[in-house]
């Protein structure tokens, strides 16, 4: 019985922490409601449309090169759909004629790059990480074997 | 089951070292900062009132240069002289750099770099642009040489400014994405000088605001005596068109960019 319910346990704690959080059952409202358009309106100061203005588009995972490129239309919009996998900050860059601009637009909540794991870092963590739930398995078996 | 503690505990402490040692940021790369006079100034232009001009040197001295980190993003317009940096790297010293070095196609001016910057997106900048105290500048932050031509009419110029400037700058909107910044590799940051700002830019609309803002040549040119026009911001201030000094000094804060992106600007 226990073996039993530290196996169900274990396994449940895998999934949680290893499956997307996308849940398929839950289906298209979910989806839809994450990847509705965003839609930007690019204006000089005057307030005159940006009428061609080349649309640069970042996504929160890769801020060095261009998640998507576009142009504005004869009213300065362009409509996109940020991939809902990919939360966080996105960053909308306008440019025409030597005049441009940049906004940030916050999609579910996320933060922008402000430091990333080096490779030391990251095995460092795995090592912790297996470290404790070795720790932890041996703590249980244990005392499965002092029983 | 001693023993089972006692490595439960050593695995949560070892994790917290860990993650102490990712919130200190050993991580680190080179960030570059460079100063670009663009086009403008490596090819010379057509001002808006048809003064070619071309120039020999554009001196400008930079200190207290700093590239960050910022999340929610700086914002020129609305975050003013304030940067809340979460990371920031401070190049040392003060550099005088011309803007016009090079040929017509030269790349833009490496001002110096931080060779243990902390990775990360640097999205914000500042610098001061301060009075030299040495060299081919000094005494100013800004010294303009050239020669500018009009049909028959020739100046040679040299335009000394001895006010002191101190921008802030957001995220570079260019072409390419600055800043971007990775273990062992290195970034850039930009400080952009548009110099048609001063003078206008015959190849824009005139009722252009960048047109109708700038004082154009012309009120230079009005001061000079036998084609040799020599003159610092004190000089300016007493015999240049009154009108045209003042779009001059709207228009000396507005120098300085990241790219196409503005700046905020505080005279020091």
């Amino acid at each position: 019985m226990g073996r039993r319910w530290l196996v169900l346990c274990s396994l449940s704690l895998f999934l949680a922490l290893m499956l997307p959080v996308t849940a398929y059952a839950h289906g298209a409202d979910i989806e839809y409601t994450i990847s509705s358009d965003v839609e930007i309106t690019a204006t000089y100061d005057t307030g005159t449309p940006m009428d061609g203005g080349q649309v640069t588009i970042y996504a929160p995972n890769d801020p060095a090169n261009p998640w998507q490129t576009g142009t504005c239309d004869a009213e300065g919009k362009y409509s996109f759909t940020p991939d809902p996998e990919i939360p966080g900050v996105w960053d909308v860059q306008v440019r025409l004629a030597g005049h441009g601009d940049i906004v940030h637009i916050d999609v579910a909540g996320g933060s922008s790059n402000g430091g990333s794991y080096s490779a030391l870092q990251i095995v460092l963590m795995s090592v912790c990480m297996a470290w404790g739930f070795a720790g932890t398995a041996l703590y249980f078996m244990r005392k499965r074997s002092a029983k | 089951m001693r023993t089972g503690i006692m490595l439960l505990l050593l695995g949560l402490v070892a994790a917290s070292l860990a993650m102490g040692s990712i919130g200190c940021g050993a991580a680190t790369g080179t960030l570059q900062f460079y100063a670009n006079g663009e086009d403008f100034v490596r090819q010379g232009f057509e001002s808006k009132d048809g003064w070619d001009i071309d120039f020999d040197h554009i001196y400008v001295t930079l200190a207290e240069v700093k590239g960050y980190h910022t999340d929610p993003a700086y914002d020129a317009h609305e975050d003013g002289a304030t940067i809340n940096g979460k990371v920031t790297a401070a190049l040392a010293g003060t550099h005088t750099v011309d803007l016009a070095a090079g040929g017509a196609d030269a790349d833009p001016i490496l001002v110096g770099e931080v060779t243990d910057a902390k990775v990360a997106q640097y999205n914000a900048i500042s610098w001061k642009m301060i009075n030299a105290t040495s060299g081919d500048a000094n005494g100013y932050s800004l010294v303009i040489i050239g020669t500018a031509t009009k049909g028959e009419d020739n100046v040679d110029f040299t335009i000394k400014v001895e006010t002191e400037y101190a921008y802030y700058g957001g995220e570079f909107v260019g072409d390419v994405r600055l800043g971007v910044l990775e273990e062992g590799e290195a970034a850039e940051l930009e400080m952009t000088f548009h110099f048609d700002h001063i003078f206008g830019d015959a190849e824009t609309e005139a009722d252009d605001e960048l047109n109708t803002g700038a004082p154009g040549f012309q009120p230079f040119a009005d001061l000079a005596v036998d084609e040799v026009l020599n003159i610092n911001m004190a000089q300016i201030a007493a015999d240049m068109d009154e009108t045209a000094y003042g779009l001059l000094l709207d228009m000396l804060p507005t120098l300085g960019h990241v790219g196409e992106g503005h700046c905020h600007c505080e005279e020091i």
